[in-house]
């Protein structure tokens, strides 16, 4: 709505009046439900379609390493794969439980479409939730621990992706530390240790995007054997656990909690379990991504990182401000970065912030897989016009 | 009493392919899910 509110005179599309434009956040969801429940409809088939899965609905737990009962069904199996994923760590700041918030799942289910929100936690959900909602019209204030929001990513991207966030009206507060939260007279609010300094921020909706564990409550996992190391479960690099027949996945086992990387997991576990060949996992090419617009995506490692560890570097930057495709689609802001081992020109990082980065750095994946060269990108003919030669770009940039 | 070769506890994007590499090698796999499956 914000793109066609501030840009179709500018595409030339006539009639359309800002004053009159508004956004039903339910027939939003509606439509997302719709979407999921189609990609839930293709699973459920694949299920039915293999006779060799049984389906059971309930709640699993553990009363020995082979005995599990499901919903007071009992059942022995020889092996076990834990892919039970995570949920969002409990909140641990005074005050909160009290005042009532909301998760990333009931941000994703909201009927009424609220006046303001506090977002704590400014990571991978943290400003895609900020973002979302501004842009749905909600008074948004983000409230990040780190000096900077995605800490993660390389600091150029995070701090431009901070300023547009900024630009777009989020209030985003970095090195700040929510210290308690409460609700008077209707409203909710949190008290944030900024600079040595305590503030006050208040709104309809607090939303706690700060951290998830393992979802095994309830699992019996000390009947099975399995031991957790912090909040998730501890696995080897074959994805085993600490009880010989049983290996875990995914979310579950902490490190990168993406749905790429639990869908990787899946199949090794089940070779393993399976098979017993003892194949380890290859985490040296994880991707992923932020869906901001412009998004934020990156594999591989990061500048500082690499120099801490003494490597000799090359570095590719190129901005997507000097591309004609972007300017065309109206989407400047963003950078790609890559982080090039100076002596065999392999690439060992990239790190993309601007439109369709999500899919731009594949690219880079395939490379890295390959132990490629920025060369390779350097040299190779990239189609014109695409956002594309921006990569190509930085790729011949190294230096 | 139910026997199985494998359980796959949680049917999510990790859970899944987990259960249909387990089927397809020949295991007889029994897959629990208490929410969505599909996961999030």
């Amino acid at each position: 709505m914000h793109l066609v509110r501030d840009r179709a005179a500018e595409y030339g599309v006539v009639g359309v009046d800002p004053q009159k434009l508004s956004f039903d956040l339910a027939k939003a969801v509606a439509r997302k439900d719709r979407v999921v429940a189609w990609v839930h409809s293709g699973v459920y088939k694949a299920l039915d379609h293999n006779k060799n899965i049984t389906f059971l609905r309930g709640q699993a737990e553990f009363s020995s390493p082979l005995d599990l009962r499901v919903d007071g069904r009992v059942i022995t199996v020889e092996k076990s794969i834990l892919a039970t994923g995570s949920q969002p760590a409990p909140a641990s700041i005074p005050g909160l439980e009290q005042a009532g918030f909301i998760t990333n799942d009931e941000a994703l289910k909201l009927e009424r479409l609220p006046s303001s929100m506090i977002v704590i936690g400014a990571g991978y959900e943290g400003v895609e939730f900020a973002q979302m909602y501004a842009r749905f019209g909600t008074r948004v204030t983000l409230l990040g621990r780190a000096p900077r929001v995605m800490p993660q990513a390389e600091p150029e991207l995070s701090d431009m992706l901070g300023e547009i966030l900024r630009a777009e009206g989020v209030d985003l507060h970095t090195s700040a530390e929510v210290v308690r939260a409460g609700a008077e007279n209707g409203s909710r609010y949190v008290m944030v240790r900024e600079g040595g300094v305590e503030r006050r921020f208040e709104a309809e909706l607090l939303l706690v995007a700060a951290g998830r564990i393992a979802r095994v409550e309830g699992l019996g996992l000390q009947q099975a054997g399995v031991e957790m190391q912090g909040p998730f479960v501890q696995a080897n690099a074959e994805l085993r656990t600490t009880r010989d027949n049983i290996w875990s996945i995914g979310d579950a086992n902490g490190g990168a909690m993406f749905t790429h990387r639990a869908t990787y997991d899946g199949p090794i576990a089940a070779l393993n379990a399976v098979k017993s060949i003892g194949r380890q996992v290859d985490y040296r090419v994880v991707p992923w991504a932020v869906f901001t617009e412009p998004a934020l995506a990156s594999v591989g490692i990061a500048e500082e990182q690499a120099r801490r560890e003494g490597k000799e570097l090359k570095i590719g930057l190129a901005d997507f401000a000097s591309s004609g495709r972007a300017k065309a689609i109206g989407q400047t802001a963003g950078l790609v970065k890559l982080i090039v081992d100076a002596e065999s020109d392999q690439l060992l990082g990239g790190h993309i912030l601007g439109p369709h980065a999500d899919i731009l750095i594949h690219e880079v994946v395939a490379t890295m897989y390959q132990h490629g060269t920025a060369e390779s990108i350097a040299k190779s003919i990239h189609v014109h016009p695409t956002l594309s030669e921006v990569v190509k770009r930085a790729a011949r940039s190294a230096r | 009493m139910e026997k199985y070769d494998i359980a796959v506890v949680g049917a999510g994007q990790g859970g899944l392919p987990a259960a249909h590499m387990a089927a397809s090698l020949g295991a007889k796999v029994v897959l629990i899910e208490m929410r969505e499956v599909g996961g999030t």
